[in-house]
């Protein structure tokens, strides 16, 4: 049987009902709002407001209700509430009690002695014993052991310091990180949303072709395509925004309803050279500060350990009474170590060797920091280049060649069709630039920011592992 | 009264026009001409403007002629054939016009096209034409780039007479080679013009000298013969007259020179390459900023029309008349072979003359018939244009957000093909201004510029009175008050409908 297509008039195909989620998510967006299609003709979307022959903006009311926040805002709040920052400072009280303890001189040791009980003396068979009586002893510390460990641990406490300044950086880069993120996944809803209206005018029109014989059922369908795909971008859109949103809340530590971010998106001062960003990453990097820092610690632990050898000196003394002498005596005794076989040697040596360790840590995280910096640098220095020359020449290019369009349309030499696909070009090339100036401001942070990020986790402690803290009593 | 300065003059003065008539009458010359409506009928209807001109005038005939108004049944003062098809005077053949053959050709008058000037130098007409690029009005404030010669597009037009010896300087303004051709010359051949065939190019900045006796007469035209340069606009009229003036005698004798473009949207410059055409003119000037052609009730015109399209032929109707087609460009046509017709296909760089007696007074679109040649460009009928509530000045008035699209579609949509009427054309306040500036247009329909388009232009049959009033006074003329005129005098005014004035 043949088919009926072209042998009768067949109404243009159906517009595609809205995805799930588009009413719910964003009731004042557009979508051809209470069309319920029947498979015969359109219901009409509201009709645009005049008021004195001028159209009245069509911005949500829900953005202008709503509050707005500013990066400002959100670093204050991240500042007083980001446990890690916190954690960070603790990690410093943690270190400069450990130096406390680290210094308290040894307690000296009572002693009660009974020597000889039931030794046969003249007169008593069976006496108290030789010596009765009660020592002191005390363990002089030699060597300024004492004064090294505390020196040792009021370093690492200044490490601590250093750490929790980089843990400050990380928690306010990510903080502006995720703002800029925010903020262009509000820009870019709203121009998903303008992209959305054109390609309702591409079905509209479409079906106008149709209508005159100008377009097939099968234009019509792929405007039907394109208008559910634009439905759905500003549906991911909308989601994304959201995800950003709740992930700048998360950094800052504190429980946020919804809101809007506002600010701008176009970096304000002058491009960063790479030279100029290593330099300051080399200058001024806390991790580095740390490193160095840790370098310090570690020369006062191979000088504490250096010491150790030194023999404390055991003094003892006291008295009693002696039932063989029948007379108070005294009692005395010094003892010490000698340093026969154990001088320290090994732990010294592996002291020196954390030493040279740490030297090559410094190293190593300049040239990781430099690894970094050619990557972050390059997507920051490429993004800005971008989004610069969309901003300069690109965006206003689409801008004119689409009211260029539009003017021959009002002079009828051109058809609309034509007038739609500049329109959506110069929405895409706006949404390209908001997308490259993300990338710019969230590499710039970086930047700028001692390529610090990573506010959540947890604040590292002074120490890597390969540290001497076997004993109890910190040395 | 030997120039119209003289006679617009005369006409402020008073009432000439009443007394001429009055003199017509008394010789009683116009017997059977078309009986004008009685003015005891003329009851002043409501809708129509005050009468205009001298409306007790009547057809007549200058006294100074031996013309009549009707040979073998046909009137040159109303519509009709005559009674015998082999009769010399069906459908006005061989009626003659008012002026005498004695008086010489009728002056060739091509509107919206300068002459080009000659001097004498020892009995040979000398011309010099340039050849360069030139910027051409094809609408009021749309100008575009072509070529042509010595600042014209078409170029001026070259008008000698049969047997004269011309000499043409071409001197050539064009950054690139150029090769002017005479097209249809039986002339030596050195001077043809043909692409190195015959001669080496005109380099630009030189000169070349053409020099030629002309034994032929008839419309002719120059060209260059760089294809791409004709398809640019190089081309101009080349008249040349009979020594001996034809039989009948003509009026009037208007050339329309027809030519098509390529000029895509937001651009000026014409795509010579191209295979497709979306500008028209007619003499340089796109519809309806085409000049009409006017002439006086009864006169007998010629009009020579000239195809220089690129590539596409046109049919060329004329409204309320059938004319004679009495030559095409390589001579004139015996009279035994002349054919009446409403409509003549005037295929690429052909010319064709068609004559007629103006016996029905009117203003009558002439035009090209292919649909997309009565247009000025083809584009689309989508978009806000055919929306309700939407205009393109929403989208202007702020391009960085586009207004959400209606997408009720409407009940004219329950109708496939809607809409086949070109919706919502604009024109600006400027460009109306210039359309009505020129007096060939005065007292014509308030929305004439919305129905001529593109290869399309008017010829305006006039009675005396009004013919002055349009053309030689300075007396203001309400616009349509020219065409209600006629309807009162020769038509049915209480079928009068106003035009809406919204496009003045």
């Amino acid at each position: 049987m043949a088919s009926p297509i072209g042998r009768t008039y067949t109404s243009p195909p159906p517009v595609p009902t809205a995805p799930y989620g588009l009413d719910e998510l964003d009731p004042s967006g557009p979508l051809f709002p209470d069309m319920r299609y029947d498979g015969s003709d359109f219901r009409a979307a509201p009709a645009p407001v005049y008021v004195d022959g001028e159209m009245i903006s069509e911005a949500s009311p829900v953005d202008a209700e709503t509050h707005g926040y500013g990066l400002d805002d959100f670093l204050t709040l991240a500042a007083q509430n980001n446990p890690t920052i916190r954690q960070a400072r603790l990690q410093i009280s943690a270190q400069t009690a450990k130096a406390l303890q680290a210094g308290l001189y040894p307690n000296p040791t009572l002693n009660y002695i009974g020597e000889q009980i039931g030794v046969d003396v003249e007169g008593d068979k069976d006496s108290p014993g030789e010596f009765q009586g009660m020592t002191m002893s005390q363990r002089f510390v030699t060597a300024g052991k004492l004064k090294l460990s505390r020196e040792k641990y009021m370093r690492r406490a200044h490490v601590s310091e250093h750490l929790a300044m980089a843990q400050q950086f990380r928690v306010c880069n990510d903080v502006r990180i995720h703002f800029f993120k925010a903020l262009a996944a509000r820009e870019i809803v709203g121009l998903r949303k303008e992209l959305l209206k054109t390609a309702e005018d591409g079905a509209v029109t479409a079906r106008e072709l149709y209508n005159q014989g100008q377009a097939t059922r099968p234009d019509v369908r792929k405007s039907s395509i394109a208008l559910q795909r634009a439905r759905l971008d500003v549906l991911t859109a909308e989601n994304h925004s959201r995800e950003a949103f709740r992930r700048l809340v998360a950094i800052t530590g504190v429980d946020l309803s919804e809101g809007v971010v506002s600010g701008d998106l176009m970096p304000q001062g002058e491009p960063i050279s790479y030279q100029e960003a290593m330099s300051l990453v080399l200058t001024e990097s806390p991790e580095l500060a740390a490193a160095r820092a840790k370098l310090a610690a570690d020369r006062v632990t191979v000088r504490r350990e250096q010491v150790e050898w030194v023999p404390d000196i055991v003094a003892e003394g006291g008295a009693g009474y002696n039932f063989d002498a029948k007379e108070t005596v005294a009692a005395a005794g010094v003892s010490i170590q000698l340093p026969v076989f154990d001088r320290n040697q090994g732990t010294i040596r592996q002291a020196q060797l954390d030493y040279r360790r740490q030297q090559e840590e410094i190293r190593r995280t300049e040239l990781m920091l430099g690894q970094q910096m050619a990557n972050v640098y390059q997507q920051y220095l490429t993004a800005l280049q971008i989004a610069t020359e969309y901003d300069r020449v690109i965006i206003p290019e689409a801008e004119l060649a689409y009211q260029e369009l539009l003017e021959s349309y009002k002079a009828n030499r051109v058809d609309w069709p034509t007038v739609l696909d500049a329109q959506m070009e110069y929405f895409d090339s706006r949404l390209t630039r908001v997308q490259h100036l993300e990338q710019a401001r969230t590499n710039e942070v970086l930047v700028r920011g001692y390529l610090l990020h990573g506010g959540l986790m947890a604040a590292p402690g002074p120490t890597p592992p390969g540290h001497i803290d076997a004993v109890a009593k910190p040395r | 009264m030997t120039s119209p300065e003289d006679r617009r003059k005369f006409l402020k003065v008073g009432s000439i026009a009443a007394a001429t008539g009055f003199v017509g009458n008394l010789l009683g010359r116009n017997a059977n001409a078309q009986e004008p409506m009685k003015h005891s009928d003329m009851r002043h209807q409501d809708n129509m403007p005050q009468p205009i001109g001298n409306p007790a005038s009547r057809p007549e005939i200058p006294e100074s002629v031996e013309v009549a108004a009707e040979y073998d049944g046909f009137s040159r003062f109303k519509p009709s054939r005559g009674l015998d098809p082999d009769s010399d005077y069906y459908i006005g053949k061989l009626v003659p016009g008012f002026r005498k053959a004695s008086d010489g050709p009728a002056p060739f008058e091509a509107p919206d096209i300068p002459v080009l000037p000659y001097k004498m130098e020892g009995g040979v007409k000398v011309f010099e034409l340039v050849s360069m690029a030139v910027q051409q009005e094809f609408h009021p404030g749309v100008k575009m780039n072509v070529y042509g010669y010595n600042g014209s597009m078409p170029g001026p037009t070259i008008e000698v007479t049969q047997g004269d010896r011309v000499r043409i300087v071409v001197t050539n303004e064009l950054p690139e080679d150029t090769f002017v051709h005479w097209h249809g010359f039986e002339l030596p051949v050195q001077y043809d013009g043909a692409a190195t065939l015959t001669q080496n190019p005109i380099k630009p900045g030189k000169t070349k000298v053409f020099e030629f006796d002309i034994h032929e007469e008839g419309t002719f035209f120059y060209h260059s013969h760089v294809a791409m340069q004709e398809a640019f606009g190089q081309v101009g009229w080349f008249i040349v007259h009979p020594k001996k003036v034809f039989g009948p005698p003509v009026d009037r004798d208007f050339g329309l020179l027809f030519q098509n473009f390529h000029i895509p949207p937001t651009h000026t410059i014409s795509d010579s390459w191209a295979m497709d055409w979306n500008w028209h003119t007619i003499n340089g000037k796109s519809g309806p900023y085409t000049t009409p052609l006017v002439c006086k009730h009864g006169e007998r015109v010629r009009v020579r029309l000239l195809n220089f399209a690129p590539m596409q032929h046109h049919p060329i109707h004329l409204h309320g008349h059938t004319f004679w087609v009495t030559g095409h460009e390589g001579a004139r046509i015996p009279k035994s072979a002349w054919v009446p017709r409403n409509n003549e296909l005037v295929g690429v760089a052909q010319a064709s003359s068609f004559e007629f007696i103006a016996n029905n007074p009117g203003d009558w679109i002439f035009h090209c018939h292919m649909i997309h040649h009565m247009m000025n460009h083809m584009v689309k009928q989508v978009g806000p244009r055919i929306r309700d509530d939407a205009s393109v000045d929403q989208y202007l008035a702020n391009l960085s957000s586009r207004p959400q699209v209606d997408a009720s579609l409407g009940d004219k949509f329950a109708t496939p093909g809607y809409p086949q009427k070109m919706l919502g054309m604009e024109m600006s306040d400027d460009f109306m201004k210039a359309i009505w500036s020129r007096k060939e247009v005065r007292g014509m329909r308030a929305n004439y510029p919305m129905s001529v388009k593109g290869l399309m232009t008017v010829l305006r049959v006039l009675p005396d009175d009004l013919y002055e009033l349009v053309m030689n006074s300075d007396q203001p003329v309400e616009k349509g008050a020219v065409f209600a005129e006629i309807v009162r005098r020769f038509g049915d005014p209480s079928a009068y409908e106003p035009a809406p004035k919204m496009m003045m």
